[in-house]
């Protein structure tokens, strides 16, 4: 899909989007904010994954660690107006640093070692205890807003984030950094060769990727008030963002929010009827994608046109 | 204390070794990393359950039929589901076997729910005593299979016409095509082989552990750590490496606490990829037994 199309695209959506608490009920404004939410995940893998090439399936991990900065600095009395941007600059300066020895890493070994990670950073709240609430989770301060006004907040607020995060994915496609990104992708070695930074490039779309998952995290702890670990650091959180990114289309600017919206709508509409086999249907979901369209949608449906009207194509990782 | 815990160590170790055997072999060979592994040990460990509970079969004599059956499912999803996706790209097998692990643990919650069921054989509580150490006759017949199996899978690569074809296509897929092999058929025999000692990894399992739909993922982050550990698609590596892995963890549960196994391992997974990557004993070359 060409630049202008996904533009459009995007704008009709956001008009809706911003429209849509005036005439939906909370249902379903929960329900949006949840697209919201998993939108900026996948569009943090979009960023490490589509344009870099590096598969954090463990990317949850800066989920955990945004809610858990909120939670704690909430907790410890700063304001969320406050509390988010802190778990947004915890989540970045952790990928700043453990992305020097981690994104040495190539393939697979990247994949496992962000799962690991996520598994490592779940027994680490658990063993520090103290103010993190450790096994017994953290609640936090409640707001003095009534419910109603505090659900649309929340609401504009991943808004917010998810317009922000796809903004930084535009702005991605057609930067330096962007480019440098696309070329490691392809090839690590050619990249270095052409003079691209591959080590800072790599570590600086880590870092964004983070932020942004970090900042839905956050703003996920201050929604539901009450955090634990299993739930924070959930790896289903990113499995759920992988699939939205590549039913989407991976490397494009809003392949992932339409993934996002279509997999958390089609699947609020499932899942409420089988409420025992949720990952059964999950997992059907992601072999069928995986099958029918590994490319997504968004190319999927390019392909129904001409060729030659075809924009610039999605490469494969 | 350090003698029992350098021996409990040492038991389970055969165990991982032939738990991670498969999942090495299928990742070296195929590059595949097969996430639903976990999923055919618990289902190995089902079977054997099953076959002890209805028809009063004993787990380590319904092996071969555990095997058996698992090699079937192995090989009918790499034909099926991972052949079609395999030239395309690395993350898409990944996301594929995810997918399945979702899927088969499911099914199994939903046909025996998630309750903790375990077999009991008339010599589970028995142990042997040497001076002051208790060796569990489960935990060494355990030991001592896996590391048959280990022997067996071994001679197969090495010894065969299909292990070599096996070897060959891990070396080099296109070479091996102008020999007269078909990969894709070599891809099925090879993931048959890894789910069936994924299959009796379940068996042995079924005798030692309680078990439940979760089984396999108890197990899953142990096997990647050891894969990486032994060397990607090393035999030889895989039950070395399963030894050096159950003796820290049985270790740093002894003297840590069990709350920091999952941490030392981490620690141990992440020191060696950056250090270490081809692993203690491997050498940078895929398909090595």
């Amino acid at each position: 899909m060409s630049d202008t199309r996904q533009l459009v695209l995007a704008a009709v959506l956001l008009a809706a989007a911003l429209a849509a608490p005036a005439f939906v009920g909370n249902y379903w404004l929960r329900v949006l904010t949840t697209v919201f939410m998993f939108g900026v995940v996948a569009q943090g893998l979009n960023v490490i994954v589509g344009f870099a090439g590096y598969h954090a399936f463990g990317n949850s991990v800066f989920f955990g660690i945004g809610a858990y900065a909120a939670g704690v600095g909430m907790t410890l009395g700063l304001p969320v107006w406050i509390a988010v941007p802190v778990a947004v600059l915890v989540a970045t300066l952790v990928a700043a640093i453990l992305g020097w020895p981690l994104l040495r890493l190539r393939g697979h070994y990247f994949a496992i070692a962000t799962v690991a990670l996520n598994a490592a950073a779940t027994e680490a709240i658990i063993n520090i205890g103290g103010v993190t609430g450790g096994a017994q989770g953290l609640p936090l301060p409640f707001s003095a807003l009534p419910p109603t006004t505090l659900y649309r907040i929340i609401y504009f607020a991943m808004l917010a984030a998810l317009v922000l995060a796809t903004g930084v994915v535009f702005w991605l496609s057609r930067s330096r950094l962007g480019y440098a990104l696309r070329a490691l992708r392809d090839s690590e070695d050619g990249a270095e060769v052409m003079g691209v930074d591959t080590v800072r490039a790599k570590i600086l779309a880590w870092m964004i990727s983070a932020a942004m998952t970090g900042a839905v995290g956050g703003l996920w702890a201050y929604w539901l008030t009450f955090i634990e670990v299993g739930t924070a650091f959930d790896v289903s959180i990113s499995v759920r963002g992988y699939i939205m990114m590549l039913l989407g289309g991976m490397g494009t600017v809003i392949g992932p929010v339409i993934g996002a919206a279509l997999f958390q709508l089609v699947g609020d509409a499932i899942w409420s009827h089988f409420s025992g086999i949720h990952n059964l249907l999950l997992g059907a979901l992601v072999m069928a994608v995986v099958l029918m369209v590994p490319r997504g949608l968004l190319d999927s449906l390019s392909r129904l046109r001409p060729p030659a009207r075809r924009g610039r194509r999605p490469a494969e990782a | 204390m350090l003698a029992q815990t350098f021996v409990n160590g040492l038991l389970l170790g055969g165990v991982y070794g032939v738990a991670t055997i498969g999942f090495s072999m299928v990742w070296g060979v195929m590059s595949i990393i097969n996430l639903a592994h976990g999923a055919y040990i618990m289902m190995g460990a089902y079977l054997a359950y099953l076959m002890a509970a209805r028809l009063g079969i004993d787990p380590f004599l319904s092996m071969p039929l555990v095997m058996a059956a698992l090699f079937c499912v192995g090989f009918a999803v790499q034909s099926l589901l991972l052949n079609p996706v395999m030239r395309t790209s690395v993350l898409l097998t990944l996301a594929m076997t995810f997918g399945l692990d979702l899927f088969l643990v499911d099914v199994f919650v939903a046909l025996f729910t998630s309750d903790i069921r375990s077999v009991n054989t008339s010599y589970s509580s028995e142990a042997l005593a040497i001076g002051p150490v208790l060796v569990s006759y489960v935990r060494l017949a355990a030991a001592l299979l896996s590391l048959a199996l280990a022997g067996l899978l071994y001679l197969v690569l090495t010894r065969t016409r299909l292990g070599q074809a096996i070897l060959a296509t891990a070396l080099d897929r296109e070479a091996a095509r102008l020999m007269g092999i078909v990969p894709e058929r070599i891809y099925g025999y090879t993931a048959g082989i890894g789910a069936a000692l994924a299959g009796a990894a379940g068996s042995l399992a079924s005798t030692l552990f309680p078990i439940s739909p979760g089984l396999g993922n108890s197990f899953i982050g142990a096997v990647f750590v050891i894969t990486v550990l032994g060397g990607i698609g090393s035999v030889t590596g895989a039950v070395a490496a399963g030894f050096v892995y159950a003796l820290i963890q049985s270790f740093a549960a002894s003297y840590l606490g069990v709350n920091y196994q999952e941490i030392v391992a981490f620690g141990l997974f992440l020191v060696i990829l950056v250090v270490r990557p081809q692993g203690l004993f491997g050498k940078r070359f895929f398909g090595e037994v």
